[in-house]
């Protein structure tokens, strides 16, 4: 459960923005509330910045461990809600699958993030009964388990393509059998004529299909999914080159795209279905949810998936929390140690007459001080490592993460910040428990 | 405010119960220039800071003035140091990464608003007396003297009434040295206050008004110099 729920819930009659920021206030507030008893009256500042300059470079180790531990937590927390993002974004096109009973998730992984995937194939009877249902929009078949290279090479209709691509990057739409559009990030100009290996990955049979010849004819925008690096030819062309009908009767085998006649449909892996009405494509996964085919929304998947990966994520919080305990026990030990640096000079200020409150205030600014500058470079480093890690991901899975910093982060900081500054106030006591004469002679 | 200083059966024990400074009566005038010697580990240092209210496990009556700092909470000595006492240390104890006008105003930085400029302007004041004349710079670069003589300035930027100097030129040569005790005597002098000065060095206590000598934790002689 969210710590800060009871809080969201209290001032849900805010604007978002305004909630998140009050929340921060509140966050900090505990600190301000301590810094301004503390130094009220007082003007610690020239000493602090001799005590920082005096042991810079211990100091500046001190903020960048405290930076360190901060930029990791900012960092989780917006590369996992980027993560999330991304793999929604990238099952957005998807409203709504059919596909041959099973898994939902597999079919999923297979048909929106081109995971590559055995499965059995839909007969041309369901798939005209899909095209054909009233209010249907789209009835896309995806026919994927050839490859080029690394990118997947999936048989659909032209219709689809304009559907993940409204407009073409360059070039044109498909226009005879073996001409292709490829997505954004394939390693292929215009013009460019490839040979597809059946099969994915190390399986892929190289040598199966030589007697065939692709030429790209256009390419796709961006749409930040793995279908930029996949390469969508005619499914005609996919069902030809295995030796299979090619979805039309022989008086129009010329034809490319629907209308398919079912008794030429050799079958395809998945229907990608869309209609105009959200409360259509509700109805058509009520009438295909039968033991003959399986329909679903992938956001509803994805969402399931978030639910349940959510304990995993609660148990992830756990620790990140003990780790901020820790993390914040190391920092109060740290300042523990680098105050007996400043003993003496501490002791120097108790003998001159300097108030109990004013040598307070000065190793509570000091520390402080450190904790502060620690938690903004944590940041900046939490926000450098999402984004570094964001284009890992991105590379390895094609889904387009972008980790940018939030609210969520914000707070995470403010809290840490607020308790680490209040905390600071334990090694502040210390040094004032300190025999001054000791240390004066120390 | 005249604060003459009163002793009356002050005994200062080691945390073991060992007696470390026993000193059953001591007057001292204010205005007056008190040395202070003795053997090392005699107890000649337990006995300044004694005097400012530093002492643990300490008995017995430390009156300056009519104001026993043995009754007086820490926080309540902390202010009558604040007030009526500067220290001078042997090894200096300044901030380093300080200017040396910063460092002799330190007492402005715990001090009222209204005494801050007071402060900052006596400080200027003593560090042009005592010829120091770049107090816009770091105290790093500064010699043994001239780092002395800053500490000087900040023992008297609050204009106390009493300076309590611990070894004031054991870290200093010769030379430097005579000349730094001939200044803070003078100055001392010159503004009525009352020095303690606990030294090895003869050049100190011979410009002193009166001498005692500390053996063991108690005084063992106490003479009044002439002139």
């Amino acid at each position: 459960m969210n710590p800060l729920a009871p809080l969201y819930r209290a001032i849900e009659w805010m604007p978002v923005l305004a909630q998140d920021i009050t929340v921060l206030v509140v966050l900090v507030m505990p600190a301000l509330i301590v810094g301004a008893l503390v130094l009220v009256g007082f003007r610690p500042f020239p000493l602090v910045r001799a005590m920082l300059w005096r042991f810079r470079w211990t100091n500046a180790l001190f903020v960048l461990l405290i930076a360190v531990s901060v930029g990791l937590g900012v960092g989780l927390i917006a590369q996992e809600r980027g993560l999330r993002q991304g793999t929604a974004r990238a099952a957005d096109p998807f409203d709504l699958v059919i596909s041959a009973p099973g898994s939902e998730i597999t079919m999923m992984f297979a048909a929106v993030y081109l995971q590559p995937s055995d499965v059995p194939l839909l007969s041309g009877e369901i798939y005209d009964e899909v095209a054909n249902a009233p209010d249907v929009t789209l009835a896309a078949p995806i026919a994927f388990g050839d490859s080029y290279v690394s990118s997947p090479v999936v048989g659909s209709t032209a219709q689809f393509v304009t559907h993940l691509s409204p407009d073409l990057a360059e070039g044109a739409m498909f226009a005879d059998r073996l001409e292709a559009v490829i997505g954004s990030r394939v390693d292929l100009a215009l013009g460019d004529s490839f040979t597809p290996a059946h099969g994915v990955g190390d399986a892929a049979e190289h040598d199966a299909h030589a007697h065939v010849e692709y030429v790209v004819s256009g390419r796709m925008q961006p749409t930040g999914s793995p279908w930029d690096r996949a390469i969508i030819v005619p499914v005609e062309a996919v069902w030809e080159i295995h030796g299979l009908a090619n979805g039309h009767a022989p008086e129009n085998a010329d034809q490319l795209g629907p209308p398919f006649d079912p008794d030429y449909f050799p079958g395809t892996p998945a229907i990608l279905v869309s209609a105009e009405q959200l409360y259509v494509n509700y109805a058509l996964r009520a009438q295909f949810t039968t033991d003959r085919t399986m329909a679903f929304f992938p956001g509803t998947v994805l969402a399931n998936l978030y639910s349940l990966m959510g304990d995993v994520r609660q148990v992830m919080s756990i620790m990140a929390v003990v780790t901020q305990i820790l993390v914040t026990a190391g920092v109060l030990a740290g300042l523990v140690i680098l105050t007996r640096l400043f003993a003496r000079r501490l002791a120097l200020l108790r003998a001159l007459g300097a108030p109990g409150r004013f040598v307070f205030s000065v190793v509570w600014s000091y520390a402080a001080t450190l904790i502060f500058s620690g938690a903004v470079l944590g940041v900046a480093i939490g926000y450098g490592a999402a984004a570094l890690i964001s284009r890992v991901v991105s590379a390895q899975t094609d889904i387009l993460v972008t980790a940018t910093l939030s609210w969520p982060e914000f707070h995470l900081v403010g809290a840490f910040v607020s308790l680490t500054v209040i905390l600071a106030l334990v090694p502040a006591f210390i040094a004032l428990s300190r025999p001054v004469v000791t240390d004066l002679r120390s | 405010m005249s604060l003459d200083l009163k002793i009356d059966d002050l005994e200062v024990r080691a945390a073991s119960g060992r007696v470390l400074l026993s000193v059953p009566r001591l007057s001292v005038a204010a205005g007056m220039c008190l040395g202070v010697k003795g053997p090392s580990g005699a107890g000649k240092s337990t006995f300044l800071f004694s005097l400012a209210g530093l002492g643990a496990n300490s008995s017995g009556a430390i009156a300056w003035g009519g104001t026993d700092l043995m009754v007086l909470s820490p926080e309540a000595r902390a202010k009558f140091r604040r007030h009526h006492i500067g220290m001078v240390f042997q090894d200096f104890l300044l901030f380093e990464e300080l200017s040396a006008a910063a460092n002799a105003a330190l007492p402005g930085a715990y001090s009222r608003r209204a005494r801050q400029a007071v402060i900052a302007r006596k400080a200027g004041d003593v560090l042009d007396r005592l010829g120091i004349a770049h107090g816009g710079r770091t105290v790093e670069s500064f010699s043994g003297g001239e780092r002395q003589r800053v500490a000087i300035a900040r023992a008297l930027a609050a204009d106390p009434e009493i300076v309590l100097a611990d070894e004031p030129t054991a870290s200093l040569d010769r030379k430097t040295a005579d000349r730094l005790i001939e200044d803070l005597v003078r100055m001392v002098r010159e503004e009525g206050k009352t020095l303690i000065a606990v030294s090895h060095d003869p050049a100190v206590y011979t410009r002193m008004d009166r001498v005692i000598e500390i053996v063991d934790g108690a005084i063992v002689s106490d003479e009044v110099r002439d002139g």
